[in-house]
């Protein structure tokens, strides 16, 4: 593998000059053997913090109070995991995250990639000022803006005991509601669509119009099955930002019945103070669902993450 | 199937351009009614959802509200709060700590990474899940594993290690003038993996013949680095630096598990003195005040950003 770099040049480097080619040829293959040993290196460190999850979540509790703490667990504990399951309710948790990135990925694709199938092949008036908009509702963070959209769904009316102008209950506080409603759609996937979508045959829309096609059905069965790759990204990249979201679910949502798994690690934390086995285990129970996800569609994360840069 | 059905209808001998010229214009109202259609749910969702709100952040800066009683108007008296808030700003300037420190560090980790794995590496797949799991985890599990890895106890896995060499323990989080680059650690951890993927794309456009001409000229490694390399990444390299600045001024999961702000409010950044603002003490008009802020200091940022990196391509 690594002496593949090396074939293009070798002809060159003709049998006239062996010694400094087999010197050079050498020099290269320790570049490469440092380069690895380095990458090996960086990668350990990268993954190490995740390794000692892993390894605290099987680790006997006794382990963690001796000094000095043996750094691979003597026995595997899988009891853990149960002992976290039944401390809270973590499968209600995950259900919960479960609902709620569904939602996200199935209203991303949906509503995403109509915006972005007219910004990129439609002529209609105001084409352009949604498509200026929507840049725009990129660059603002949600942080700038969440204290509004909390009032407003606190104050959505006739919802929650509210008044028709939204006074007097919770709105809708503690609902699925909002949970799912204000993030439904993201600017950024549309934008992300119109990008795929700007990359399919303008012709082929020309045929199909000539053949009588409608409209939507030049959308729905003509262009968008040419970026299935692309559903799946914007599908994914919305599961994970539904998953692993925090502030938003932390603060509409007060029962247990709602609460999303990464609120529920947050309260679990003051629940179980310093019992880092039981701690790590229900961290594990929420990390790894999203790392499995990576490793089967990592190819299409990358292509959406190497597009997005915010995360 | 409905090529056959429509073709000769549309076609009758003899009428075919004033018919042609009837059903384009059709085709046209249609492509109109449907692109509205197709852009509308999106549209008015992000109107209601973003636009609004940004107006209401705005409005509501200009008064006294605490979410019980009705907003009263307050005209700039917010704003000459922040103004005198040293909290505010001393969480400004964590924000920019935490940038100055971490987005250089993690800038340059994951370039020369990214250039190790540019080549033809054993196992280069398996190297870039490892660097880049970080960042498809949640910020609250990767959190909560670093709240365990910096424990103060002999037992913390950094204390481990650093007893190894004679050092600590110490306590990380719970020590103001450790636990801001404690903070910090943990985002160039968590930040290396997107900003080695964005500079792998960018690598994989950079022209070969650059570095075969370089090789002619006698380039060592070290110079092709710097004269080549460096130069073509430069779109790539304002993009990550503008995003990850924006994404800087909005670090909140990291912070309200790590330190809460603490110790001592030696770890307070923006969005976390917001969310305190606002939640716990309930003086809403004043977070929006800062909410402002946050947006006016975002623009400023991807403005400046602009002019010292000297800009994409399109410039």
């Amino acid at each position: 593998m690594a002496t593949d770099t090396l074939s293009p040049r070798t002809p060159a480097a003709p049998a006239a000059r062996p010694p400094r080619s087999t010197s050079l040829r050498r020099q290269k293959r320790l570049a490469s053997g440092g380069v690895l040993a380095v990458l090996i290196i960086a990668s350990l460190l990268m993954a190490a913090p995740f390794l000692w999850m892993a390894l605290s979540s099987i680790r006997d509790p006794t382990e963690l109070a001796k000094v000095p703490m043996p750094l691979i667990p003597q026995d595997l504990r899988l009891e853990n995991y149960t002992e976290a399951l039944s401390r809270a309710p973590f499968g209600i948790y995950a259900r919960n995250s479960l609902i709620l990135a569904t939602a996200a990925a199935v209203l991303n694709v949906v509503f995403g990639s109509a915006c972005g199938y007219a910004l990129a092949k439609m002529r209609f008036p105001l084409a352009p000022a949604v498509f200026g908009w929507m840049v725009a509702c990129i660059m603002i963070p949600f942080y700038a803006t969440v204290i509004p959209v909390f009032l407003m769904v606190r104050h959505m009316p006739l919802f929650g005991g509210n008044t028709i102008l939204g006074a007097g209950g919770t709105g809708w506080i503690d609902t699925w509601w909002a949970l799912i409603v204000p993030g439904a759609i993201s600017p950024f996937m549309v934008f992300l669509f119109r990008q795929f979508y700007v990359a399919t045959p303008t012709e082929l829309i020309e045929a199909a119009r000539l053949d009588g096609v409608s409209e939507f059905g030049i959308y729905t069965r003509i262009v968008t099955p040419l970026i299935k790759p692309g559903l799946l990204t914007v599908a994914l990249l919305s599961f994970e930002a539904g998953w692993n979201n925090f502030l938003w679910p932390l603060l509409v949502t007060t029962s247990d019945s709602l609460r999303v798994i990464q609120v529920g690690i947050s309260s679990f934390r003051q629940e179980a103070a310093t019992d880092w086995h039981l701690l790590m285990a229900g961290t594990t129970l929420a990390a790894v669902p999203m790392i499995i996800l990576f490793l089967v569609f990592q190819r299409y994360f990358v292509e959406g993450f190497a597009a997005s840069g915010i995360k | 199937m409905t090529t056959t059905d429509r073709l000769p209808a549309a076609a009758p001998a003899g009428r075919t351009a004033p018919r042609g010229t009837r059903r384009r214009a059709s085709v046209r109202t249609a492509e109109r009614r449907w692109g509205l259609l197709l852009a509308a749910p999106a549209t008015l969702h992000t109107l209601l959802w973003i636009g609004v709100p940004i107006v209401v952040a705005f409005v509501l800066s200009f008064t006294a509200y605490d979410i019980i009683h009705t907003p009263e108007f307050a005209g700039l008296d917010n704003y000459a709060t922040i103004l005198g808030d040293g909290l505010f700003w001393r969480s400004v300037l964590h924000n920019v700590i935490i940038a100055a420190i971490g987005i250089p560090v993690s800038m340059f980790l994951a370039l020369v990474l990214a250039v190790m794995l540019n080549r033809a590496v054993p196992g280069r797949g398996i190297f870039r899940v490892m660097v880049f799991l970080p960042h498809i985890t949640a910020t609250v599990a990767v959190a909560m594993i670093w709240l365990w890895i910096y424990n103060p106890s002999e037992n913390g896995l950094l204390n481990i290690v650093l007893g190894v060499v004679g050092i600590g323990p110490l306590p990380f989080l719970t020590n103001p003038d450790l636990a801001l680059g404690s903070v910090i650690l943990v985002t160039i951890w968590q930040g290396i993996g997107l900003k080695m993927l964005i500079y792998l794309a960018a690598l994989q456009g950079v022209d070969g013949q650059l570095y075969e001409a370089a090789d002619l000229d006698g380039a060592g490694v070290v110079q092709k680095f710097r004269h080549v390399t460096v130069p073509m990444l430069r779109p790539a390299t304002f993009f990550i630096l503008i995003t990850s600045l924006i994404g800087n001024f909005q670090t909140f999961d990291l912070i309200y598990i790590l330190t809460e702000g603490g110790p001592a409010n030696s770890t307070s950044v923006v969005t976390y003195r917001i969310y305190q603002t606002a939640f716990q003490e309930f003086r809403v008009g004043l977070a929006n005040a800062q909410s402002v802020v946050l947006l006016l200091i975002l623009v400023v940022l991807a403005f400046l950003s602009r002019r010292i990196v000297g800009g994409t391509d399109g410039d």
